[in-house]
């Protein structure tokens, strides 16, 4: 049995924040939810302008190729980029962990493309990496003589997809690979002497003890990165600032364009739909939290 | 002792929330106005507009203005805070906007446009200014009152550079499609590139090319309801298909991110681009003053409905709470930032129309000024190829493949029809 007084303290210390858990998490969450099953011109409408219209919210959604294509744009970002971003930042982790010297300096350079705002970062990429005339892929190409790829327009709508994977696949390496690094440094160093005293090669213990040692932290990467992948908007809404195209709309976008219309016409909004799109967004969420559990079963990993 | 001590510490941040929150907006002994700008302070529009209200404050002593800077983001931010009785004077953003989305909000204000004030020469403001936008301005609202108030004017153009014009011998401006094809190929031959533009505005080019065979309604409703086999369709974009294989447009339309096509005008590569009035300032940083601009008005075709002066034309709007205590004030405001002295500062800052009728115009601008009374009907934004938000992406990255060479007027139809 607590004492009383202590029962009271926890009370105080907890209140506060349970308080402002209900008001800013819980009651939009359900409001949310609630919303998707009606309709409204306004985020803010009073629930008296609301009507309802049952599960008409989704079925609007799931027979919108635009919103099917946004679905699959945000699986593919999470397929390609997840590759990307997983492959390079799973090399460095190992490279930077492997005893370099100016370990510190390498891992700050890889990481500082998270310390830039991503509007900074895409305008880069945009303008100075994809730029027909001047970007620097045209000029390395150019440099290497091979006049086709020079020539190639990076952010044409069939090429925009990859070049936004490519994009924004370069920022997030650095953030994985801190975490892989974490990973990796606190598995003992007696495994790798021990197994160089066997005979194994580099890549014998990668991938028999780096990579196995590695799977609570691989679980906790694919769903952060999932998390993402699927709330990804701002680079979209960078690649497309006025009006999305099919390689650069994502669910978020969507929403976004349901929810507070577009920045040109003045057309007739329904934040029921929106807010459809944010439900799916969680179930989807929630869904790959499962599997990833399912798939890299939560086993406790102790040194 | 304890419980009221634990009662204390519960009711803190709701005092803390209602004390900030719920503070006497008019504390003091000044008529406190709230206006909610469209700008970021930081902008040519916000830089004037601060200056005109501290001016407003210093020649009405019992005013106080408080700017609250939302940016674009007031699209977002402005509903909510009305719904939410948040105490808002005055605010701006686009003048149909403004009535169609906010109109409910706004107080109306026939009898203020209809008075006459110091500074507009003993007429009635409506008179002062561009009637003709005052019309349009009730035109977006359902009673046929006026419920926000022009200014900063824009209208829709052909932006084209006159040395370029000279330089390949043109000395008319082109009215017609077949005029248009001509000037092009002078330009050509003159070694300038005739035609650019971004992805955020291509969907302008068909928009307009549809909008002069059949006008904007029949657009919207092509958009709408999928009319993709009506033959207009087929030969709007066979115009467009032509000027790419005539080599009228930039080599690198497929892949110009707004603003890299506005950047080939800037830098005198490429001759004309369709676009607002705004152009001018937008890139004014990479032209400099002295750039020779011209304006005209997209041509007309060949059995088209729609004449030469249809075109999008609009400002942004002033909208007034139906609920200030103030209406006469936020007016006699509206009134200092739309007409005299500001109107030109804003014009002259901004290189944009001015809204007062007896302002200067910007010389960048003059070609516009000649054209705006001539106006007719109003294109909505794209002459209404954007009212299907769904399908505006497909038609956008379409119509890139079409002026590109990637996809043929046929090959684009059946596209559009998946």
């Amino acid at each position: 049995m607590l004492k009383k007084g202590r029962l009271t303290m926890i009370v105080v210390f907890l209140a506060p924040a349970i308080a402002f858990y209900i008001l800013v998490f819980l009651y939009p969450t359900i409001r949310t939810v609630i919303m998707s099953f009606y309709k409204m011109g306004t985020v803010s409408d009073r629930f008296a302008n609301w009507s309802f219209v049952g599960i008409s919210n989704y079925i609007w959604l799931f027979q919108s190729p635009l919103f099917l294509q946004s679905l699959s744009n945000i699986f593919f970002i999470w397929l390609y980029g997840g590759v990307i971003i997983f492959f390079f930042a799973l090399l460095f982790a190992v490279i930077l962990t492997s005893g370099v010297k100016i370990k510190s300096f390498y891992r700050s350079v890889i990481y500082l493309p998270n310390v830039v705002s991503a509007v900074a970062m895409a305008t880069m990429w945009i303008h100075y990496v994809y730029n027909t005339r001047y970007g620097i892929l045209r000029e390395i190409f150019n440099f290497l003589g091979i006049e086709k790829l020079a020539a190639t327009q990076w952010t044409s709508p069939d090429n925009v997809f990859m070049a936004l994977i490519v994009a924004y696949s370069f920022g997030m390496v650095g953030y994985f690979m801190l975490i892989f690094m974490a990973g990796i440094e606190r598995i003992p160093k007696d495994y790798y002497e021990a197994a160089t005293i066997d005979g194994a090669n580099v890549f014998s213990q990668f991938f028999r003890i780096t990579l196995p040692l590695l799977q609570d932290i691989m679980r906790t990467n694919v769903i952060l990165w999932t998390i993402n992948a699927v709330g990804f908007f701002v680079w979209s809404q960078l690649f497309s600032p006025l009006v999305p195209e099919p390689g650069t709309v994502t669910p978020m976008i969507y929403m976004y364009q349901e929810v507070f219309g577009t920045s040109t016409v003045v057309i007739d909004r329904n934040v029921g739909n929106g807010a459809a799109v944010g439900v799916t967004l969680t179930i989807i969420v929630v869904a790959s939290f499962t599997i990833t559990n399912l798939i890299f079963r939560d086993k406790k990993i102790e040194f | 002792m304890k419980k009221v001590i634990l009662l204390l510490i519960l009711l803190l941040p709701i005092f803390v929330a209602v004390s900030c929150g719920g503070k006497d907006a008019n504390s003091g002994d000044k008529k406190k106005i709230v206006y909610w700008s469209m700008w970021n302070e930081v902008e040519p529009q916000g830089q004037v507009i601060k200056q005109a209200i501290a001016d407003f404050m210093e020649k009405n002593p019992d005013v106080k203005v408080e700017i609250n800077w939302n940016g674009r983001d007031i699209r977002k931010t402005l509903q909510p805070a009305l719904d939410n009785k948040q105490k808002i004077d005055l605010w701006d953003e686009d003048l149909e906007r403004t009535t169609v989305s906010w109109g409910k909000y706004g107080l109306n204000l026939d009898e203020y446009v209809e008075a006459s004030y110091d500074t507009t020469e003993g007429k009635p403001y409506q008179d002062f200014v561009m009637r003709s936008l005052i019309e349009v301005s009730k035109s977006y609202s359902k009673d046929g009152s006026i419920y926000s108030i022009p200014y900063q004017p824009f209208m829709f153009t052909v932006m084209y550079n006159k040395d370029h014009f000279a330089k390949a011998g043109i000395t008319k401006n082109p009215e017609t499609w077949a005029e248009f094809l001509d000037a092009c190929a002078k330009l050509k031959n003159a070694g300038y590139i005739p035609m650019t533009v971004d992805d955020a505005y291509v969907q302008v080019l068909l928009g307009y090319q549809l909008a002069k065979y059949k006008g904007s309604d029949w657009v919207k409703k092509l958009v709408l309801e999928g009319l993709w086999d009506d033959p207009v369709v087929l030969k709007a974009v066979q115009d467009w298909q032509k000027m790419y294989e005539l080599g009228y447009i930039s080599p690198n339309v497929a892949g110009n991110k707004f603003p890299q096509g506005q950047q080939e005008i800037a830098n005198g590569e490429v001759s004309m681009y369709l676009n607002g009035t705004w152009l001018v300032n937008e890139i004014m940083p990479s032209t400099g003053p002295d750039f020779p601009w011209g304006q005209f008005l997209y041509p007309t075709v060949e059995g088209g409905t729609d004449t030469i002066y249809d075109t999008s034309y609009g400002s942004q709007g002033f909208q007034v709470n139906k609920n200030t205590k103030y209406p006469n004030e936020v007016f006699a405001l509206i009134i200092h930032l739309t007409t005299g002295e500001w109107d030109k500062k804003l014009a002259q800052n901004t290189f944009g129309a001015p809204v007062a009728s007896t302002t200067d115009w910007p010389v960048q601008l003059s070609d516009a000024k000649d054209l705006f009374p001539k106006l007719e009907k109003v294109y909505p934004f794209a002459a209404g190829i954007e009212y299907n938000k769904d399908k505006i992406p497909t038609i956008v990255a379409n119509f890139i493949r079409v002026i590109s060479g990637q996809l043929t007027s046929e090959e684009f139809i059946v596209e559009m029809k998946k």
